[in-house]
């Protein structure tokens, strides 16, 4: 298909679109879709850090480097190094998303301990003070870091969250 | 063979005339864009919005939209055409049309529209939470290349489409006719372009 | 480009195509090009293992379309 049509034409169409921000479709493959995901997003500090030691830990569970992670994951490896060590990050949804695919735990309750949903479960935000208070990111994983991983992991996959809608 | 036709855009800031390229197709090119370019965008307006608090029923719509696997599933079907706007050497914006639906408008129901299956401009040409975008134009650019490709396939111009709530007003203002929302397309707004907006839509100077 | 071919039809057929074109508002060319694009697209999903199925919105009553 050729358009023939001036310069003044298409420049007097795009000044009209103004300040629109244009699209349109189903959002067809959704991975967090709105339904799971909450309007107040309230970032809970304490579930925060859980989720940054969590990933910390499954991934040398894993014995993973931060950038093999990143590779499998397909995530990028600067914002998992920053959802390790910087509990006032909030990492983006998608990420959250592969990271619960690739450890294979429930991606809405992830979400939650990442602080893009509102924790309305109390419970889990207890368990994960719990499992971050009993866990400490060092080196190697200790049996009492495995074993308290063990049981959060076993905690996450506990059904979905109730859902506020 | 790919077609395409030198277009203009304008640069969001000043509104000075960028020479930009419609193409007839979504190519290796676009999709390497998207995933190096438009993905890495987007992830940092996620992240400044979530810094600001900013609940996720405002967020943008479409950044999950995974275009690599969208155009593997519809590659070489004739009824899903794609095009793309490129300028300064980046893909701009994306769209896909499904050529297969019919109208639901009560003047044209039950005729052959072209479906806007996806349309979606570079995270960097949004002016959604008073950015300012780096080009104007690429959404109504690829718009108008639908509305033109409906008239080339004889549905003479008809148009349909599911607008992301941040679009509704364009559509409105641009005079597709509002048929409420569609519960089976998860609330969005479903609007239809009629053959007379069409052609004035697509009118020369 | 496009390319011009002659097509021979038997008036049975011609009836339907013109019917077609009188019901869906659309040229001759443009309903044989847009039965061409439906074939496609249903021969492409059901190589994949996909059924087409029509379904009466009343009676719920399925009829599957056999292709080949």
């Amino acid at each position: 298909m050729r358009f023939e049509r001036s310069k003044e034409w298409w420049v007097k169409r795009a000044i009209a679109e103004g300040n629109a921000t244009i699209g349109a479709g189903l959002l067809a493959r959704d991975p967090a879709s709105e339904s799971e995901i909450d309007d107040q997003a309230a970032p809970r500090e304490e579930s925060r850090i859980a989720f940054g030691r969590f990933i910390n830990l499954m991934r040398r569970r894993h014995g993973m480097s931060i950038e093999k992670l990143a590779d499998a994951a397909k995530v990028d490896a600067s914002e998992l190094l920053v959802i390790e060590e910087d509990v006032h990050y909030v990492p983006g949804p998608r990420t959250v998303y592969q990271l619960a695919r690739m450890f294979d735990v429930p991606q809405a309750r992830l979400m939650q301990l990442a602080g893009l949903t509102a924790a309305n479960d109390a419970g889990l935000v207890e368990e994960a003070v719990r499992f971050a208070a009993r866990s400490e990111a060092v080196h190697k994983l200790s049996p009492e870091e495995s074993a308290a991983l063990s049981a959060f992991v076993a905690v996450l996959g506990q059904g979905e969250p109730k859902r506020s809608l | 063979m790919i077609d395409s036709s030198t277009i203009f855009l304008v640069a969001g800031d000043t509104l000075e005339p960028v020479e930009a390229e419609l193409r007839d197709g979504i190519e290796e090119q676009q999709l390497v864009d998207w995933q190096t370019q438009w993905q890495p965008a987007l992830t940092e307006i996620l992240r400044e919005l979530a810094r600001h608090g900013v609940p996720m029923a405002d967020w943008p719509q479409s950044w999950h939209w995974d275009w690599r696997q969208k155009r593997a599933g519809v590659a070489g079907l004739l009824a899903f055409p794609g095009f793309s706007i490129m300028a300064d050497d980046v893909t701009q914006g994306l769209a896909q049309v499904d050529l297969t639906r019919s109208a639901r408008s009560a003047e044209h129901q039950g005729k052959p529209l072209a479906y806007v299956d996806y349309l979606e401009v570079a995270p960097w040409n949004r002016s959604d939470r008073g950015n300012v975008p780096r080009f104007k134009g690429v959404g109504t650019a690829l718009l108008t290349a639908i509305a033109a490709l409906s008239v080339d396939e004889g549905f003479k111009g008809r148009l349909g489409l599911h607008s992301l709530p941040q679009a509704d007003d364009f559509y409105r203002r641009t005079g597709l006719i509002d048929l409420g929302p569609d519960a089976a397309y998860q609330g969005l707004r479903y609007f239809e372009m009629t053959e007379d907006r069409a052609r004035a839509f697509l009118e020369e100077e | 480009m496009k390319k011009t071919m002659t097509l021979n039809l038997t008036d049975a057929e011609m009836r339907v195509l013109d019917d077609l074109s009188t019901r869906k508002d659309l040229s001759k060319t443009a309903v044989l090009r847009q039965a061409l694009r439906l074939y496609q697209a249903v021969e492409v999903r059901v190589e994949k293992g996909d059924k087409l199925v029509f379904e009466n919105e009343n009676t719920r009553e399925k009829a599957e379309l056999m292709l080949l």
